[in-house]
């Protein structure tokens, strides 16, 4: 097993979070647990077949410590800075939950995290859990559950903003627990903005998916260019439901998404999609996994990435379709676009079929824009900058279509211009 | 209107067209025909500016300009268009927006204020109409799902929309059935005028019996050998090239 020695900061860090007073000692031996099992696990490094292309050195060589008391908002914070002011909003701030500026809509219960495991027996495996879960689950220090009772429309969409801000190396360890009921709908927004220096966030987020209930999920990462944003998540579907994420990466020097979907009801329809914008030295990583354990059920993988200078990406995703998931429907689609001679893509796509009647595809590309696609464009008398542009948003456009409210395509188009004009410094 | 003079023109170190002569005035349709591998899409290619020919001899001129360092929208904006053979699939490009942003840009070339959404589906709601298309291909991504005969009809489409002088028609009727044909024969005979003038290539005669040419050039090993009027197509499709050779 290959593992790298556990950065310094972590022990003083641990013993710090368990000192702190004002966290509840019944999570003590859920966190212990899951230190122990950190440091028999290790973090990975690049030895590890899951994290070949995604260099962790930054996380170890920089001093983090954990989110203080004072690191929340020197200054009133306002929500409507950050767009999308129709949403309902949660506010994490320097992973400070800011309830006074925060709105939960009606239908939604919202619980502190204790509350939440208590309710649920302190129950916190997932089926698959990475060191950086492990990490989380040691680390938690902020975040909030959200429970939608059965048949329960949420009609506005609610957004989790989560502001990192100031220069200090913080760890922040957010940890998110969504169960949607029977027959409910939600449109959930995740935005993550700020302008801090090296900040390393590494939240969890759990969601699960009652029969016929329908959730939309919407990730906006959009923070500074210093920032490490490690996402895991785990969905677990059950019958009939349905999951739509996407996941819009403009953001951090490092950022990598762990997403673990789990099709265990039948007739589920699970979408997973991705658009991921780098330049400078960022590094972007998504890796996605479909866990198919159900027959009927529809999965999609839709990822793409656009790359400029010297920017690198990742995409690693698996379809697993499980004994007795029969009349599986599954694609798996990755394309990626360099728009300069030193970006570099890993593409992986992966398919594991393990029971008969299943349709299943995938496929992976990776180049420049096309030289014929440019001349025709050109050949209608759109000047050469203008066809590139023409052509990049077209490619981007299929993932940021997918989103169904207009508010919030809007803003992501917003972020996708600025980018694309250069202008994100 | 396009005069070429003695073109000498090939990719990388091949020579593809060896002294190619044509003069094409107002209103003329002229047709260029030949064989596979005779030298066709470099002469369109080269006319439109696409990369990756160096020219070595002779000159293109338009409109008694020397054209061939011009970029492919300089050449569009002063008013040449090709229908191509193989129109390019763009994901995710709506063909309206593409279509209107080729339209204002043009409008805005010459001067023209640009059309808002509104004036610009008023006209191209007419130019569908002549097409025998239906409004849902300007909600389409450009080409995409197209079948052949479609493409064709769209780049026709993009032809009427943008009212270029000179036409190429690259193969456009390949992979097109009659009654496609027919369409796309009907759109550009109505769309012949005394100031604008085609170039129609071609590998049958096909085509050339529902738009008449004024004169047929025979293209061989990137020369014109043979011109004529429009019975010289005929005698070609009856007797082949040998003889000419």
């Amino acid at each position: 097993m290959a593992r790298i020695m556990m950065p310094n900061y972590l022990q003083t860090e641990f013993d710090k979070i368990l000192d702190r007073e004002y966290f509840s000692k019944e999570v003590h031996p859920l966190r212990k647990k899951a230190y122990d099992n950190l440091l028999r696990k290790g973090l990975p490094n690049k030895k590890c077949e899951d994290w070949r292309f995604t260099d962790l050195s930054a996380i170890r060589a920089g001093d983090f410590r954990i989110s203080e008391i004072g690191d929340g908002p020197k200054k009133d914070i306002r929500v409507s800075d950050h767009g999308l002011e129709s949403l309902d909003t949660i506010v994490i701030y320097n992973g400070h939950f800011q309830k006074n500026i925060s709105s939960v809509p009606e239908g939604i219960t919202l619980l502190s995290n204790i509350d939440y495991m208590k309710n649920n027996g302190w129950s916190v495996e997932q089926p698959e859990m990475t060191s950086f879960d492990l990490l989380n689950s040691a680390f938690m220090d902020s975040g909030v559950s959200l429970v939608i009772k059965e048949k329960t429309n949420i009609e506005v969409p609610l957004r989790i903003l989560f502001i990192c801000s100031g220069n200090d190396n913080i760890m922040i360890t957010p940890r998110i627990h969504l169960d949607l009921g029977e027959s409910s709908s939600l449109t959930l927004v995740e935005q993550h903005e700020g302008n801090c220096d090296e900040y390393f966030y590494n939240g969890s987020m759990i969601v699960n998916i009652e029969d016929d209930a329908s959730l939309d999920h919407v990730r906006i990462q959009n923070n500074s260019k210093k920032t490490i944003n490690m996402c895991n998540l785990h969905v677990q579907q059950n019958s009939r439901s349905n999951y739509s994420f996407s996941q819009f990466a403009f953001g951090g020097i490092l950022g990598r998404i762990n997403l673990n979907a789990n099709l265990i009801g039948e007739g589920v329809n699970c979408s997973l999609n991705g658009l991921s914008l780098s330049n400078d030295k960022q590094h972007s990583d998504a890796h996605v996994i479909t866990n198919h354990h159900a027959a009927h059920c529809t999965s999609s993988q839709n990822f793409k990435s656009i790359l400029k200078d010297r920017s690198s990406g990742v995409f690693n995703g698996r379809s697993i379709v499980h004994e007795g998931a029969e009349k599986t429907d599954s694609s798996q689609s990755n394309n990626n676009l360099l728009l300069s001679q030193d970006a570099l893509m890993n593409s992986n796509p992966q398919l594991e079929i393990y029971t008969d009647d299943v349709k299943c595809s995938h496929g992976s590309t990776t180049g420049a824009l096309e030289s014929d696609a440019l001349f025709y464009v050109q050949s209608r008398g759109i000047d050469e900058t203008s066809a590139r542009e023409l052509l990049v948003r077209g490619f981007a456009s299929e993932i940021i279509d997918m989103i169904r409210d207009n508010e919030i395509r809007d803003h992501v188009i917003g972020h996708f211009d600025t980018w694309l004009n250069g202008n994100d410094q | 209107m396009l005069k070429i003079k003695n073109l000498h023109a090939g990719v990388d170190d091949k020579e593809i067209l060896k002294g190619l002569d044509l003069s094409i005035k107002p209103g003329e349709m002229h047709a260029v025909m030949g064989r596979n591998g005779s030298g066709k899409s470099t002469l369109s290619n080269v006319i439109t500016g696409k990369d990756g020919y160096t020219i070595t001899k002779g000159d293109i001129q338009y409109n008694n300009e020397s054209i061939i360092d011009w970029a492919p929208e300089k050449r569009a904006l002063a008013g040449i268009f090709m229908s191509f053979q193989y129109p390019v699939i763009m994901p995710g490009v709506n063909n309206t927006y593409f279509l209107k942003a080729a339209l204002n840009t043009k409008r805005k070339h010459s001067g023209k204020k640009e059309l808002d959404a509104a004036e610009f589906l008023k006209i191209v709601k007419n130019k569908l109409n002549e097409l025998d298309m239906d409004t849902s291909y300007l909600q389409r991504a450009v080409n995409e799902g197209f079948s052949g005969g479609e493409k064709k009809r769209n780049e026709i489409l993009q032809m009427l929309t943008l009212e270029p002088e000179l036409v190429i028609m690259d193969e456009t009727d390949s992979g097109l059935d009659i009654d496609a044909l027919k369409i796309i024969a009907n759109g550009v005979n109505k769309f012949r005028d005394p100031e604008r003038s085609f170039l129609v290539i071609t590998h049958y005669q096909r085509l050339l019996r529902y738009i008449e040419p004024d004169v047929v050039h025979v293209l061989i090993d990137g020369k014109i050998v043979r011109s004529g009027d429009k019975e010289l197509a005929s005698e070609l499709e009856e007797k082949g090239y040998q003889w000419l050779e």
